[in-house]
Formats: structure tokens, sequence, C-alpha cells
């Protein structure tokens, strides 16, 4: 196990540089000057030039490669040019939005496929028509979805809110979690109203995606052999099923949870812009807007890397529940 | 670490102690299965009791429903989508296939125990064995104690592992230990009064009834006689009843009190062991006993085929099941359903369901009836040699190796080598037969690969004879074999096409092949899928002939078939190679399949041959203790002999040995065995062996019986 630990880390610090090349190779290649940009149109030429050589521009590919990966590990992702702010200090304060959103959204996507997967595989009166229902509404873009639950849910019924994070409008850092432990039952309350309909928004597809997957996996596992064993031993239905066969079921499940999840990430970023959701998806939107490349680049190399552990993580994830992986690897 | 003598019974068998109260009685049991071609008729009121502490067989090839019938005890079948049940399975007054799930539960958790046929498939794969063996309510020392009563060395140790780090002996001790670990009675638990169960179990958790589902089919033979063995040794000391379904006569034979024969969901025959197997009332009983391919039938002794096939179970005959096939069938067979009445005396004990039981013709005549009743005999070259062996070889491997790697060691670093073939040498004879056998994990399969150049070697040479082509390849499941999508007729084409044959002239050949191995013109149209299993294979052989090779090789062709559809098949190859002039290369782990199918038998052991010689001087007398183990291993169908045991599982592979690699198993070994690797070397008349005291294995007492 720690063999394959250290395996899947060596693997991640790879991918992870592959990433930053990439992001460079990008970050050089963009055909707008940064330092012209940022010192504007009346720059004399000896200033630029003057401001190239202090910034390293004119310094050989490679130096300035190394000098990048530099920066990062000291967590200077550069100065964003529409904030001006130091981009890790604007991540800091966009991130937690976003986490706490994924975070709903995962619970969700944990509930809703195990529910789906669940009650469609044990062959329940209702499961078809949940299963129906479900696969519609994840066929719906996002986007539309968006518009659909603030339609529905906020202008008809008013039932939830459709926009920000908390109803003052100002809020950072993480609300919900702050929230429940300072004892701020409202405004707890009033986070988890608003963080309700963008993070549902999110996890529907993905949880269809899961849970279909784990339907199919479970009927797999409820066909083998030793669920026959099990129930020969006379315990419950339920319990072959959680016990017995769910565990079985996981292997495929862990897998395309790790890829959902990383749609989860980009969803986020139309999401946000549909409810007005203070995070990283509407910073990256502003900053997409505006050429502000060295915020889109922090941005990538964040999410890019929650992607990559996340599914390092996968990895691990599955020889845990299947030990014969262990051997295989 | 010895080969046991023939172990013996105690003095009073456990089922003749007078009545006792029967643990399970199955009354008129029906079981159907709607499915996408009609109902299957599984099971045709089927009654039986079974006795406390009684071992019953029940026995019946693929179809018979005996698998059903362990099912339906387990209450396994109500669940089952699609099945449709009348009847009753009572324990302990529990009805298992009309109880609410909480009684069925609860003599399922108290009073069974099941087995089934693959330890690897049937233990759950994610679950530590001691989780798995405590899942009943039982106490984990208890359940240790179950595990060292099943014959699993360190316990403690292996209830930590998952089932995939076992040894498939192992896995099966380890689901022998969990059937006896029932969950003991539970009088201070209040029950609820709508179950009927209260109180069910004992105090120690032992199961009153073990269903076992050919618990020993998937293992080396070896390994089967061990279990063999374990199954009478537990049901002697916990006293339960086992429940024993299997194909195999034989290991019937050595095992049950009484034998319950099944056909198309009827029982044909039911009585004690002995009375059935020595004095057959039942035709079917007769004809199963006769197309028994044993190691004790030498390659000339008649086998008598059963003709034709079992009925279609969606629609079976009204009669007699059996009347279709049987040489002494009447009208009334084929009109009316015979029912269970007492045996005739002079059979012994028992019931049958036959209403002609004696003979109408004598069986001379019967015999030389060939429409009726087929005779088959293999041909043997001691018999005027009818194959047209020449001096040219079919194949010839010599000193062949093949070595993997396989990961291991810490880090990924240090894999380990696996000699899966080391210094193998073989030669084939233009129309000559040679079986390999073998147990798993001994290098057969390899040395078949590179026999067909399918693998290449690390060292030595394949050669084939210079007017052959390729060798062709016949599988053992012809199923998965033949391309599901294609037609049989299109899938011979194709081998047609490859040899230049022109378009028109492929149809005639095709049918013409087709008819050579025993199918009709209809089967070109079929695919695999509408095909039963014996006919798959046969369709699998005409397209391995298809390109006309000099030499078939054949993997398990049979052991995936029924006794009486496998020696039909043998019978075709030994055909083939009369006519044909076809070599044989056979890999089989089966020796009564090698006695019957080849001259020249090959035994391999970790890699290498370590006897060598004609089958029939090696079954007369072994020079291998390794060869004479896996002879004495094989059950007959002797009634209550069981079988000594090789002691020991098939080695691993992995690794390099000092010595004689079967020098751990041996009966014999001496203190030379374990550092001088004995070498295969010549014994005369055509007989190899590598064992340094090959000249006196005979003569080492109390190996024979």
């Amino acid at each position: 196990m720690i063999r394959l630990i250290a395996g899947r880390l060596a693997a991640l610090i790879g991918i992870l540089l592959a990433l930053t090349l990439v992001v460079f190779i990008i970050d050089t290649t963009v055909p707008t000057d940064p330092v012209a940009a940022n010192l504007g149109a009346g720059a004399s030429q000896t200033l630029i030039k003057a401001t190239r050589h202090a910034l390293g521009y004119d310094q050989p590919v490679y130096v300035q490669y190394f000098r990048f990966l530099e920066r990062i590990l000291h967590g200077d992702l550069g100065t964003s040019l529409r904030t001006h702010n130091a981009i890790t200090a604007d991540l800091a304060q966009f991130a937690p939005a976003t986490i706490e959103l994924s975070l709903v959204a995962a619970i969700w996507i944990f509930v809703l496929s195990l529910a789906l997967g669940l009650w469609s595989a044990s062959g329940r009166r209702g499961a078809e028509t949940i299963r129906v229902v479900m696969v519609s509404f994840a066929s719906a873009p996002t986007f539309f979805l968006g518009i659909v639950f603030v339609l529905a849910l906020y202008s008809w019924l008013g039932l939830l809110p459709a926009s920000g994070r908390t109803t003052a409008g100002v809020a950072t850092g993480f609300v919900l979690i702050s929230d429940f432990f300072t004892g701020k039952f409202g405004g707890y309350m009033d986070g988890l109203r608003h963080v309700l309909m963008p993070s549902l928004v999110i996890a529907l597809g993905p949880s269809v995606a899961i849970g279909r997957v784990l339907r199919g996996a479970l009927l797999d596992a409820m066909r083998q052999d030793h669920v026959r064993t099990a129930r020969s031993k006379g315990i419950s239905e339920w319990a072959v099923l959680l016990r017995h066969a769910l565990r079985n079921a996981l292997t495929p499940v862990l897998s395309m949870a790790g890829l959902q999840l990383g749609l989860v990430l980009t969803g986020v970023i139309v999401v946000e812009t549909v409810f007005a959701w203070p995070g990283l998806g509407l910073y990256t939107s502003a900053a997409l807007v505006n050429s502000d490349f060295p915020a889109v680049i922090g941005v990538t190399l964040v999410l890019g890397a929650i992607y990559v552990i996340i599914n390092a993580a996968v990895d691990v994830l599955q020889v845990v529940a299947d030990p014969r992986l262990k051997q295989a690897r | 670490m010895t080969l046991l003598s023939q172990s013996e019974r105690p003095a009073e068998t456990v089922a003749s102690n007078g009545p006792r109260q029967p643990v399970a009685v199955i009354q008129d049991l029906q079981v159907a299965f709607r499915s996408r071609q009609g109902r299957v008729q599984a099971l045709r009121s089927v009654s039986l009791e079974i006795a406390a502490g009684e071992v019953i067989a029940v026995v019946g090839e693929s179809g018979s429903g005996k698998s059903v019938l362990g099912q339906s005890i387990l209450g396994l079948v109500a669940r089952t989508p699609g099945a449709e049940i009348s009847g009753s399975v009572r324990i302990a007054g529990v009805d298992m296939l009309a109880a609410d799930d909480r009684a069925r539960r609860a003599v399922q958790r108290h009073l069974l125990g099941a087995v089934f046929q693959d330890p690897l498939t049937s233990l759950n794969p994610t679950t530590k064995i001691g989780a798995q063996l405590t899942e009943r309510g039982i106490r984990r020392a208890r359940a240790l104690a179950n595990l060292g009563d099943a014959g699993v060395p360190s316990a403690a140790s292996r209830a930590g592992q998952f089932p995939h780090e076992l040894s498939g002996g192992l896995r099966q001790r380890v689901a022998i230990a969990m059937a006896l670990g029932a969950a003991p009675a539970e009088p201070h638990k209040a029950v609820p009064t709508d179950v009927p169960v209260y109180g069910l179990g004992n105090a120690t958790g032992t199961p009153q009834l073990i269903v076992a589902d050919e618990p020993t089919t998937a293992l080396d033979v070896s390994v089967q006689a061990q279990i063999v063995l374990l199954f009478d040794r537990l049901r002697r000391e916990h006293g339960c009843a086992v429940l024993f379904v299997t194909h195999d006569l034989g290991v019937a034979a050595s095992i049950a009190d009484r034998i319950v024969v099944l056909y198309a969901g009827r029982i044909c025959e039911v009585g004690p062991a002995a009375d059935i197997l020595g004095g057959p009332t039942h035709w079917y009983t007769k004809a199963l006993l006769a197309a028994r391919i044993s190691v004790d039938t030498p390659a000339g002794a008649p086998i008598l085929a059963i003709p034709g096939a079992p009925p279609n179970p969606t629609a079976p005959p009204p009669g007699c099941p059996f009347a279709p096939r049987c040489p002494n069938a009447q009208d009334d067979c084929r009109a009316t359903m015979p029912d269970l009445t007492p045996r005739p005396a002079s059979d012994g004990a028992g019931m049958a369901s036959c209403f002609h039981p004696q003979p109408l013709r004598p069986v001379a005549d019967r015999v030389a009836d060939a429409a009726a009743h087929r005779i088959i005999k293999s041909p043997s070259p001691r018999d005027g040699a009818p194959f047209p062996i020449d001096e040219e070889m079919a194949l010839e491997l010599r000193q062949v190796s093949k070595r993997f790697v396989v990961a291991g060691g810490r880090l990924g670093l240090g894999g380990q080598d696996v000699y899966a073939v080391a210094d193998v040498s073989l030669a084939i004879p233009s129309g000559g037969s040679l079986a390999l056998v073998g147990e798993s994990g001994c290098g057969k399969t390899t040395t078949l690969r590179i026999a067909c150049g399918l693998i290449r070697p690390d060292a030595g040479e394949v050669r084939w004879g210079t007017r052959a082509g390729r060798p062709q390849l016949v599988f053992q499941d012809a199923g998965s074999s033949l391309t599901p999508w294609m037609t049989i007729g299109a899938l011979l084409d194709e081998q047609f096409g490859r040899r230049g044959i022109p378009r028109r002239e492929r149809r005639d050949a095709s049918l013409a092949l087709l008819e050579r191995v025993g199918l009709d013109a209809r089967a070109a149209g079929a695919k695999a899928r509408n095909l039963s299993g014996g006919q798959r294979q046969r369709a699998a052989i005409a397209r391995a002939l298809a390109s006309e090779p000099r030499l078939l090789i054949c993997d398990e062709p049979v052991s995936a078939l029924d006794a009486s559809l496998a020696i039909r098949v043998l019978e075709l190859l030994q055909a083939l190679r009369s006519e044909l002039g076809v070599a044989l290369l056979t890999v089989t782990h089966d020796l009564g399949v090698a006695r019957r199918i080849a001259e020249d038998l090959a035994v391999m052991y970790r890699g290498e041959i370590v006897e060598q010689g004609p089958v029939e001087a090696v079954f007369a007398r072994p020079a291998h203790p390794y060869t004479e183990g896996l002879l004495a291993a094989i059950p007959t169908t002797e009634p209550g002999r069981l079988s000594p045991k090789l002691a020991g599982e098939p080695p691993s592979p992995i690794g390099r040995v000092t010595g004689c690699a079967f020098q751990p198993r041996c009966p014999f070994a001496q203190a030379r065995c374990l550092i001088d690797k004995p070498l295969l070397r010549e014994l005369g008349g055509g007989r190899r062996c590598a064992c340094h005291f090959a000249e006196q294995v005979d003569g080492f007492p109390g190996l024979r019986n």
C-alpha cells in the first residue's frame, strides 16, 4: 500500500510538472506583451526594456520556465492585470466560496448517486420512474438547468434565493463552516438556503452518471457466486447489497466519480455565473473577458492540481476497495 | 506428508442407526423457470427425505436439475426471477420455498451450510476471510476452530487474509469452514410469535445439513481427494448431514451413504450407494455407469455411449424422459411417466422409476445392436495398428524452455522468475497421439502454446513435420472459441478461403466436413449459441480440420462436457486419427481421458516432464511417485473407497528449487532428493522418468490398495 501511494505521488508530481509546462507555454506564446500591457501605452522603449530585464523576460526560455516554477513553489502566481492584486491573494479570497459550493455538490453527488444506484439495483417499485426523471434532468445543459431551477424555485415558488451566498450580499471565507462553528444558526440556515440550488444544479449530471454506473456494477455484483453464498447464510437482502455487492461494485464507480468530479470543477464556472456566486468561476469569467492571463493561469493551475489529486486519490481508493488490485499493479 | 493408505471407515455407518428424524423433507417439488426460450422445467415432482447425519449424493448430467435441487433446499430458488415453484422443502418445520423471509433466513442461519463449486468466485473477494466466517453471528474463536477443523493451517493469520491470497484447495477448506459455522441457538433472544423458528439450532452452532454443490469439480485431482476425505471426516465428527451434488459417479461412490440419480428433473433411482452402483435398475443409471470414462478403463475396452441427447427442457416428453434414448423402452414408457417404485430385490434396496427394469432382449443382442446402443471401442494400435503412423514426426519439441517474470518484491524491483516450462522434449509421430497430463500450474498449457507456435520458447526448438501446415487447436470451451456472430458455415468458409479453395466448392466441402464430425447440414447455418455443448465441440473440431492440419492440439477437449458426450467426442478424435492420419497432442488433467485417447503419456510437474511412456505401461506400473499418487487419487465407482491422498497441493511455479521438485510431497523422499535433482532418464521400453528411485517405486508398500 505504501508502495502504491508512493508511486501515485511520484506520478502526481510528474503530471503537475507537465501541467505547469503547458501553462507556461501558453503564457509565453500569448500574443500580447504582458510588460507593455502592464506599463501602459505611453511607456518608453527604454523603460519596457529595463522592466523586461528586471522581470527576466529577456532570459532563455528554459531559464524563464525554472524561474516560473520557482515562483509557483514560493506561492507566487503573479499579479492580476485586472484587480492588480497578487493572484494568490485573489484565489484566497474567491476559492473558499467555490470550495464550499463544490463540497456541498459533492455531498449531493454522494447521496444522490448512492440512492439512485442502490434503489434501482434493489429493484424496488418506483426505481424506474426515479431513473427516468433523473436522466432527463441530467441530459439538460447546466446553464439551462440553472435557469429552470431559478424560474421554478425562486420566481414562481419563491422557496429559495437565486443569487449570492448570503442575503446580506457580502460574504468571504467559509460561510457555512464558520457560522456552524460559531453558532450563528440564522446565518447558517441562510447560507444553506443559498447553496442548495447551485450545488444541486452542479450535482445532478454527475449523480446520474455515477448512479448509473453504480447500478450496472451492483447488478453485476449481485449475480456473482459469492452473493449466492452470502444469501445462503441467511443474512438480509439489504445486508447482501451493502456488505457484499457494494464494495465489489466500487471499482468502476470510483473511476467514474474521479472523471465526474473533474466535470464538477468546470461546471462550477457556468453555475457561479448563473447564480452570481462570488467564487473562482465568477473570478475566471471576469478574467477571461478582460484578457487577464495571469489570473486564468493561476486558476488553471489550482483546478488542474485539484483534478489530478482527486484522480490519484481514486486510484488509491480503488485498491483499498478491492485488495486484488494490489497484486495487479 | 505421507500418502495415507485407504482411510478406514468407522465400524458403524452413520445412516444405518435405525429411523431418525429427517433434517429435510422434500415433497413433490416442481421448479420451472420462465425464460425467452419458454418454460424450462428444472425439477419435476421430486420427493426426498434427508436423514440426520447421512451423506446423500445427487448425481446427474448438466441440466438434470441437481443444482436446482440443492438451491431449493438452501432456500435460494424462491427469490430467483421467473421461478415457478410448487411442492415443499421442509426443514425444522419451515417451508424453504413459501415461508416468509425471516423464517427462511433463520433456518439458513442456524441449520444450513453451503459449499459451492468454485471457491474463488464463491467467496467474497473484497472481504477478509475472518469477517466472512463470523458473518452468521458466531464468535471469532469458533470461526478459527472451524478453520482448523477444515484443515486450514495457522488459522488466525489466514483469517486476516483475502481469498485470492490462498491456494485453490485452501479456499475450498475456508468455504467448508464457513458452512460449518452456523449461528448457535439464541434462547435468550425474544423471537416474534409469527416466526415459528424459536430456539432453532444448537448450542455449538453445528449445521444440520450442508449442501455441497460440485465442491470438488474445480479442484485438482489430488486436492479433490483431500476434500472428499475432509467431508467424510467432518460429517462423522460433527454429525451433520451432507447433500453432495456431483456429476462424478466416482466422487459420489467414495463418500455417499445414499445416491439419487436425476435425469431431466426427475429422480430415476434412489437408494444405498453400494446397491445403486452394484445393481443399477434404471436404464439411465446403467448407461451412466457404462459411459463413465474411468482410469480403470483400458484403452481397448468397450464403452457404451448413450445415444441421443437429453430432452428439450422446455418440452419434455410425456412419458419417461429417458425413453427416447433407452435401449429397453416400450410404448408405455413413451406414453406415461413411471413413478418411483421399490427396486427389484435382486438389485438391492431403494426405489427406481422404470417400468421395465428387466432387459426384454438378451444383453448380447443389445450390445450388438449398434443402432440402439453404440459401442465405442477406441481403436488401438495393439488391435492391428489401424493408425497410419510413419517415421516422420508431426511434432518435435527439443529441450524447450519458457520463463516468465512476475512482479514482486519491494518497490517493483526484483521480479521473480516463473519457470513455466523447463527443458521439455517431446515427439509425436505422424498419426500418433500423446497426452500431456498434470495438475494446475504444471506448465502443460504453456507447453501446448509453444507446440502450436502461439508463444516462442526462450530456448529449444519446435519442429512440425515437413508436410504439415500449422497445427490446429481445439479448446476446452468451444462456446467461447467460436466467433459468436458467425455461422458455423461461415467459419469453415473462412478457413477454406485461406487454403484457396474456390468459392463454389466451399459449401460442399463444409457439408462434407460437418458430416465427418457428426453434424448435419443444419449446423452450417447455426451460430455457436444455437448448438449444444457437444455439437459446439464438434463444430470446433470441424473448423480445426478445415485447414487439413497434420497435427491437432486439444486443450482439455472434453472437460466441459458430460460423460456421455465426452466419450463420443473422444471417439470422434480417434476416428479422425485413423481415417485422416492426424496426430493428436492432448493436454488434460483427466488421466481417464488420457488413457482413452493416447498411446503415449507424458506427466508434467512444475514445468518439467517427470514421466513419459506408453500409456498402458505407465498405468500398469507408474515409475514416478507423482504418477502413482495421481492415479491413486482418482475416485472409482467402488462404493466407500476413499481415495488415498496425495499430500499437499500443486506447487507454485515461482522461483527455483534445489533437488527434486516433487520431494516436499513425496512419501518416499530420501536425503538425496533434497539436494540432488533427478534428471529425466531412459528406463527402457520407451519409458522415461525423473526419479532417483524409479526402479523401486512399485516396491514401496502401502501405495496401492
